[in-house]
C-alpha cells in the first residue's frame, strides 16, 4: 500500500469533485500521464462513490491517491482552494489537472495556479518529465493553442490541463471502498468549511436537453465565428 | 458601478473579430449600468525594457503601431484605452503576457473584465484573471436584453447590475458594433518584469483546433442537401467537418448529423441532429426527425439570427 505524502514528492494530480462524464478513459490518460513521473498522488473531492472509483483508478495506474469527502458544491475557485490545501501538504510542485472528463475543471488549472503562484499551461496533449544533469528537471509539453501546436519547456513549479486520453473502456469493475486512499478533511487542510461556503454554486436545476430549433440554435449561437470587420 | 475592461488580442494589426465581439458585450453592459469601457491589450516592445518600479510607469503618449487599434476600439465603442507593453514577446499563454495584463487589472481595478471567447488567449487569461480577482466566471455568455442588460450563459448563469461582487466573462458570438468616434484616449503602462522564465515556447506549427467539430455519418454525407447545410453549419462556427472517427476527441462543442461513431470527452458538449434514439445522457441539445429537415431549419435560424 501506498501512502499519500510520503513517497510522492513534488507531483500531484487533481482529478476533481466529479466522477467523469461519458468515459474514464481521460482520467487514465490523465493518471498515465502521471506516472511517468516516477510517483506521483492523485487527489479526488467529493462523495464516497467518486473517491473510491478515484482511488481504483489510481490504483491500477500504480499511484497513491488521497482523498477529500465533503457534500459541498463549489466554484473552480473553490475546488482550487481545496487541492491548493492538498498541494501544499503534499509538497507538490508539479500538478496536472485532468480536463477533459468534466466542463467544469479547465478554469480550475488557472485558479490552482494562481493560489500556489505558479506557472499554468492549458489544454496540454502531450508530456515527458526529463531530468538531465545539464538542464535539471524539466517539462517537454504539447499543447494546442487555437489552430497552433507549440511545443513548451517547463521548468519549476507548474499546473498542466492535461487532455490526453487513456485506452478506451467499455465497462470498468464496479470500485470498492479503497483502504490505501488517504483521506484529508477540511479542517485538517485548514479549510473552514463556512468560508468556502462562499464559493458554494447557486442552487440550479440541471439544464433539460434543448429539443427544438429555438433552443439549440440559441444554444449554438454563442458558437458562430463573428465576422471579421472594422 | 466600476470599470469595464474588456481584453483585446490581435489578429495581426487589428482587434481580433471575437474580441471586438467583447467589446459590443462591454459597451451594452457599460451603457446599462453605467460605467466606463476599457479596452486593453498588451503590446510587445523589444527596446522598452520597463522601469525598476514594479507598478509601471504611466504615460498618455504616442505609441507607435497602435493607431489602426485604437481607431477600431474607438469605433467599437471603448470610451478609454489602455496599452500594456512588455519586453516579452506576446503568446497566448499566462506565462508571457500575465504580468502586464496583471499591471492593467492592478491600474483599473475593474469590476466586469470579458473577453472574446475566441480569442486567443482567452482560455489561458480569462480563468487566471478570474482567480486573481476572485470573481464569478461565465464562460460562453452573450448580452442580452435592451434596457436592462445581463450577461447570460447557456445554461442558465447570468451576471446583473445588481450582483454583488467581481466578474469574469467570456463573451461568445455578438455582432461588434460601430458607436463611437476615432478620438478616445489611450493611456500606455510600461510593465517591468516580462514574460514567466519557467514556461518557454520552443516553436509550434499548424494543426486543427480543438474548438468546435461538426460529424457527419456516411449515409448523411451522401445526401447533397444535407452535405451542403452541413457545410453551411461548419463555416458559420468555424468548425472542420468530420465523418466517423475512433480517435478520441475533446472538442468544445460537437454538433453530430445522423449517427456517426465518436469517441467524445466529458468537457464536449454534445447537439445531436437526426439521431434515431433520443435523452441520450450528456446531451445538451437534440432535434429528431430527419436530419435534413432539423439541419435546415438550424443553418436557418444561426444565419437568420
Amino acid at each position: 500500500m501506498k501512502r499519500a505524502g510520503t513517497e510522492a514528492s513534488g507531483v500531484a494530480v487533481w482529478l476533481g469533485a466529479a466522477s467523469p462524464m461519458r468515459s474514464i478513459r481521460w482520467l487514465d490518460g490523465t493518471l498515465a500521464a502521471a506516472a511517468k513521473f516516477g510517483s506521483a498522488t492523485a487527489v479526488a473531492a467529493g462523495d464516497p462513490t467518486w473517491l473510491d472509483l478515484a482511488a481504483d483508478r489510481a490504483n491500477r495506474a500504480g499511484l497513491s491517491c488521497a482523498g477529500v469527502p465533503t457534500e459541498l458544491q463549489l466554484d473552480y475557485l473553490g475546488w482550487a482552494q481545496v487541492m491548493a490545501a492538498v498541494a501544499r501538504q503534499l509538497g507538490a510542485s508539479v500538478i496536472l489537472v485532468d480536463e477533459a472528463s468534466r466542463p467544469e475543471r479547465f478554469p480550475e488549472v488557472a485558479a490552482l495556479a494562481e493560489l500556489l503562484d505558479a506557472a499554468q499551461l492549458t489544454h496540454v496533449i502531450a508530456l515527458a518529465p526529463d531530468q538531465t544533469k545539464e538542464r535539471g528537471a524539466v517539462i517537454h509539453a504539447s499543447r494546442v493553442s487555437g489552430h497552433e501546436l507549440q511545443t513548451c519547456r517547463i521548468r519549476g513549479s507548474v499546473v498542466i490541463g492535461v487532455r490526453i486520453a487513456g485506452p478506451a473502456i467499455d465497462e470498468y469493475p464496479t470500485p470498492i471502498p479503497s483502504a490505501s486512499m488517504k483521506r484529508l478533511d477540511l479542517a485538517a487542510l485548514g479549510l473552514d468549511p463556512v468560508v468556502l461556503g462562499h464559493r458554494a454554486l447557486p442552487p440550479r436545476t440541471g439544464q433539460p436537453t434543448r429539443r427544438t430549433v429555438a433552443r439549440v440554435a440559441e444554444y449554438l449561437a454563442v458558437h458562430v465565428l463573428p465576422r471579421k470587420g472594422t | 458601478m466600476g470599470a469595464v475592461l474588456v481584453h483585446i488580442d490581435l489578429d495581426g494589426d487589428r482587434p481580433h473579430p471575437s474580441s471586438l465581439s467583447a467589446l459590443a458585450a462591454g459597451r451594452a453592459v457599460a451603457s446599462s449600468w453605467g460605467g466606463t469601457l476599457y479596452a486593453a491589450l498588451v503590446i510587445h516592445d523589444p527596446t522598452d525594457r520597463g522601469s525598476t518600479d514594479s507598478t509601471g510607469q504611466i504615460s498618455h503618449s504616442h505609441v507607435p503601431g497602435v493607431e489602426t487599434v485604437r481607431a477600431a476600439l474607438a469605433r467599437g465603442g471603448a470610451d478609454k484605452v489602455v496599452v500594456a507593453v512588455t519586453d516579452a514577446p506576446i503568446a497566448a499563454v499566462w506565462a508571457a503576457v500575465g504580468s502586464a495584463w496583471q499591471g492593467v487589472l492592478d491600474h483599473l481595478r475593474p469590476r466586469l473584465v470579458l473577453f472574446g471567447a475566441d480569442a486567443p488567449s482567452a482560455g489561458e487569461l480569462g480563468p487566471r484573471t478570474g482567480a486573481r480577482i476572485g470573481a464569478r466566471l461565465l464562460v460562453r455568455a452573450r448580452a442580452v436584453g435592451l434596457d436592462h442588460v445581463e450577461l447570460r450563459d447557456r445554461d442558465g448563469g447570468y451576471i446583473r447590475a445588481s450582483d454583488g461582487g467581481a466578474a469574469v466573462v467570456l463573451i461568445g458570438a455578438t455582432k461588434p458594433t460601430t458607436v463611437g468616434d476615432d478620438d478616445i484616449d489611450i493611456v500606455v503602462l510600461a510593465m517591468p518584469g516580462g514574460g514567466d522564465p519557467r514556461i518557454e515556447i520552443a516553436g509550434s506549427v499548424p494543426t486543427d483546433g480543438q474548438g468546435v467539430i461538426v460529424a457527419i455519418d456516411e449515409v448523411s454525407a451522401g445526401d447533397p442537401q444535407i452535405l451542403s447545410a452541413a457545410n453551411r453549419l461548419a463555416g458559420l462556427l468555424g468548425a472542420p467537418l468530420v465523418k466517423s472517427s475512433a480517435t478520441p476527441l475533446a472538442p468544445e462543442l460537437c454538433v453530430s448529423i445522423g449517427t456517426p461513431t465518436l469517441d467524445l470527452a466529458g468537457a464536449s458538449s454534445l447537439i445531436r441532429l437526426g439521431h434515431p434514439k433520443t435523452g441520450g445522457k450528456h446531451v445538451d441539445g437534440e432535434l429528431s426527425g430527419l436530419a435534413a429537415t432539423a439541419l435546415g431549419e438550424l443553418v436557418k435560424a444561426l444565419e437568420e439570427g
